[in-house]
């Protein structure tokens, strides 16, 4: 099979000798919309770079479509890039900035034209045509970079932070319409980003890059219950970390012996009969129950705890627990299940969750 | 001290500053009206007059005061400054862009670079000089003073286009290449038009520098004077009020620059301005 992208163990070393990116692998299908999630300085925005020409690869091959690209620089990749910032030509009207890499690859006037009003059309820029980017609002100069990246038919749209300079409610309209286009374009997206909620609402897959490696590559919903590392467990979504050591099994559920008793959870992939190992439990996965009821008597993962702190945000009730050794938990649920003043400060509490929920993965 | 005592304290010190600053030109303005041929360079005022103007474009009267023999050193100035302009700003362009990526040495070529307007004129022109006498080259305004010219002119140059740069996106050029236009096309259609106001700055330093750049010149200039040194030369017999009535010329002829200057850059600055505005909302 043909993939739009390759990436074979691809590395970056930057001339004062630091690693930036370390043997990243990774193969995009056609029409894939792909996330680099990451701390800042974790490498994505460089590999983004090394994609589209303006880094150079140090060791490793790249890949688009079965063609190999470290030596061909960027205006002759079949890649184009969205920056955070935009980027666009501010001595240029919105119409020559989006028609401008189809005039310099020589498509005739008319069939350019076209082209360009179509896309304008696409994104809803018909009307501010003649106008130059300096004027426009934050939304419509994204649009325009969007327009401009697309009109030119690139294989892989390549898009660095794009949603990073718009407010909370455009960011949200426009990652809507982000997906759309690009389910309807069929085009090949690679989307770096720190924020973890438009890497899970927007990919198909997900990249979490950390020091320059990668640690996860996982469609949202997988990579949100099924962590594969302690640093995805911790970057993404509110997961309590505990450190253990496999004890045995029963049935599907890996029992791990921890600092504050004997717990269980799901294993994620192969794991060594004995050894270290690290317990994670999604903070919604935990349920909170008034200490001393008999009805938990049976249940597996009891914890004893009590709650430090209880606060509501919007329609989510968000709770901390501190549990006997001193470590803090996150606990989150639905308002409706822990109303305001059901669990005041102080309480002691029992919490517990379905072994299914969490997951055993190997300490490093 | 108190606030008020402070604020009268600095407004003296820039009311002087501004004294000592346009006092002379002021006095040379004013001395430039007296009245000719018997007027001369001192107070007081006999009479208002534009004699000296008229005098200076051979409008008047024969008298015993000779015309400033100066045409031919105003075209040469002019030439001289137009041409290490262009030379001077292409270089200081070229070499800002250079400096843009670290590169082997870069250090040593700045301060090689910066050493040019650093130097004392005297002594490079005076070593020009004997340069050029050692190697039997003949000394011309265009020839050995205009290498100087331009040694003197291109750090200012190459100082404010790396300014420019500094402050420059380079994004915006990589959005150009990724849409597949070549670097060369780039530097002309996006890069060049976006610090144009840039150059417009290193033009008029190099242009000034040179016009009324003295000491280099002295030595390395040869037989055929440039305006400053024709100027100095109609001092050594003696001083008449057309040479302050040149004096306000040209000194209206570099406002009438700086002026022209000051709306292209204004009309940039206000595009920049609205572009930032726009970036943080």
């Amino acid at each position: 099979m043909l993939f739009d992208l390759e990436l074979n163990n691809v590395g970056k070393v930057y001339d004062n000798g630091t690693p930036a990116v370390i043997d990243f692998n990774l193969s995009v299908r056609k029409g894939e919309f792909i996330a680099f999630l990451g701390p800042s300085g974790c490498g994505k925005t460089t590999t983004l770079r090394m994609i589209a020409g303006f880094e150079g690869i140090s060791s490793g091959d790249m890949l688009i479509r079965g063609e190999r690209m470290n030596d061909v620089p960027p205006q002759r990749r079949p890649t184009s890039m969205i920056f955070q910032n935009y980027a666009l030509f501010p001595h240029m009207s919105v119409r020559r900035n989006v028609g401008y890499g189809l005039e310099v690859k020589g498509v005739p006037k008319g069939e350019r034209e076209a082209k360009v009003d179509r896309i304008l059309a696409t994104l809803g820029l018909e009307d501010i045509a003649e106008r130059k980017p300096e004027k426009l609002s934050g939304g419509q100069r994204q649009r325009i970079a969007l327009a401009r990246g697309l009109v030119v038919e690139p294989d892989i749209l390549l898009l660095d932070e794009p949603l990073g300079a718009l407010d909370a409610n455009l960011r949200k309209a426009i990652q809507n319409e982000l997906k759309l286009l690009q389910k309807s374009l069929g085009v090949t997206f690679i989307f770096v980003t720190h924020a973890q909620s438009e890497a899970l609402a927007l990919s198909d897959r997900i990249v979490v890059m950390n020091q320059g490696r990668v640690e996860q590559v996982s469609p949202p919903h997988q990579l949100y219950t099924r962590p594969n590392t302690p640093f995805v467990a911790q970057f993404i979504g509110r997961n309590t970390v505990l450190a253990g050591e496999v004890a045995g099994s029963e049935g599907e559920d890996v029992v791990v012996t921890t600092g504050i008793g004997t717990l269980s959870g799901r294993a994620n992939g192969a794991l060594a009969e004995k050894g270290r190992v690290n317990l994670v439990v999604p903070a919604e996965a935990i349920e909170v129950h008034a200490a001393g009821e008999g009805a938990l008597s049976g249940a597996k993962n009891r914890v004893d705890a009590r709650i430090e702190r209880s606060e509501v945000v919007g329609h989510i009730a968000h709770l901390t627990a501190r549990l006997q050794d001193g470590r803090v938990v996150a606990l989150e649920a639905h308002v409706d299940k822990y109303r305001p003043g059901a669990f005041p400060a102080g309480t002691p509490v029992l919490l517990s969750w379905n072994p299914a929920e969490a997951t055993v993965i190997p300490a490093h | 001290m108190n606030a008020s005592g402070i604020k009268l304290g600095l407004g003296l010190y820039t009311t002087l500053f501004i004294v000592f600053l346009y006092g002379p030109l002021a006095v040379l303005a004013i001395l430039s009206f007296q009245t000719g041929p018997e007027g001369g360079p001192q107070f007081p005022i006999i009479e208002w007059s534009t004699y000296w103007y008229k005098h200076l474009f051979g409008l008047t009267p024969p008298s015993r005061i000779a015309p400033l023999p100066i045409e031919q050193a105003l075209v040469r100035s002019l030439a001289l400054a137009v041409m290490t302009m262009i030379v001077s700003t292409v270089l200081g362009v070229t070499a800002a862009q250079a400096f843009r990526k670290r590169f082997r040495g870069s250090g040593v070529v700045f301060y090689l670079i910066v050493l040019g307007m650093m130097v004392p004129g005297v002594l490079v022109g005076l070593g020009m000089a004997l340069v050029a006498n050692t190697l039997g080259v003949d000394r011309h305004w265009w020839g050995t003073a205009f290498v100087l010219h331009v040694v003197y002119t291109f750090p200012f140059a190459f100082l404010v286009m790396l300014a420019i740069f500094n402050r420059f996106d380079p994004s915006v050029e990589e959005a150009a290449w990724s849409l597949g236009v070549t670097p060369a096309r780039t530097f002309r259609k996006i890069t060049f038009p976006l610090i144009f106001p840039g150059v417009l700055s290193a033009m008029l330093f190099a242009f000034t520098l040179s016009y009324d750049e003295f000491s280099r010149t002295l030595f390395a200039s040869g037989r055929d004077l440039t305006l400053p040194l024709a100027i100095y030369g109609t001092f050594s017999v003696e001083v008449h009020p057309n040479v302050f009535a040149f004096g306000v010329l040209t000194t209206l002829f570099s406002f009438a620059l700086l002026g022209t200057y000051a709306v292209l850059m204004g009309l940039s600055v206000r595009r920049a301005k609205r572009m930032a505005i726009q970036e943080e909302a």
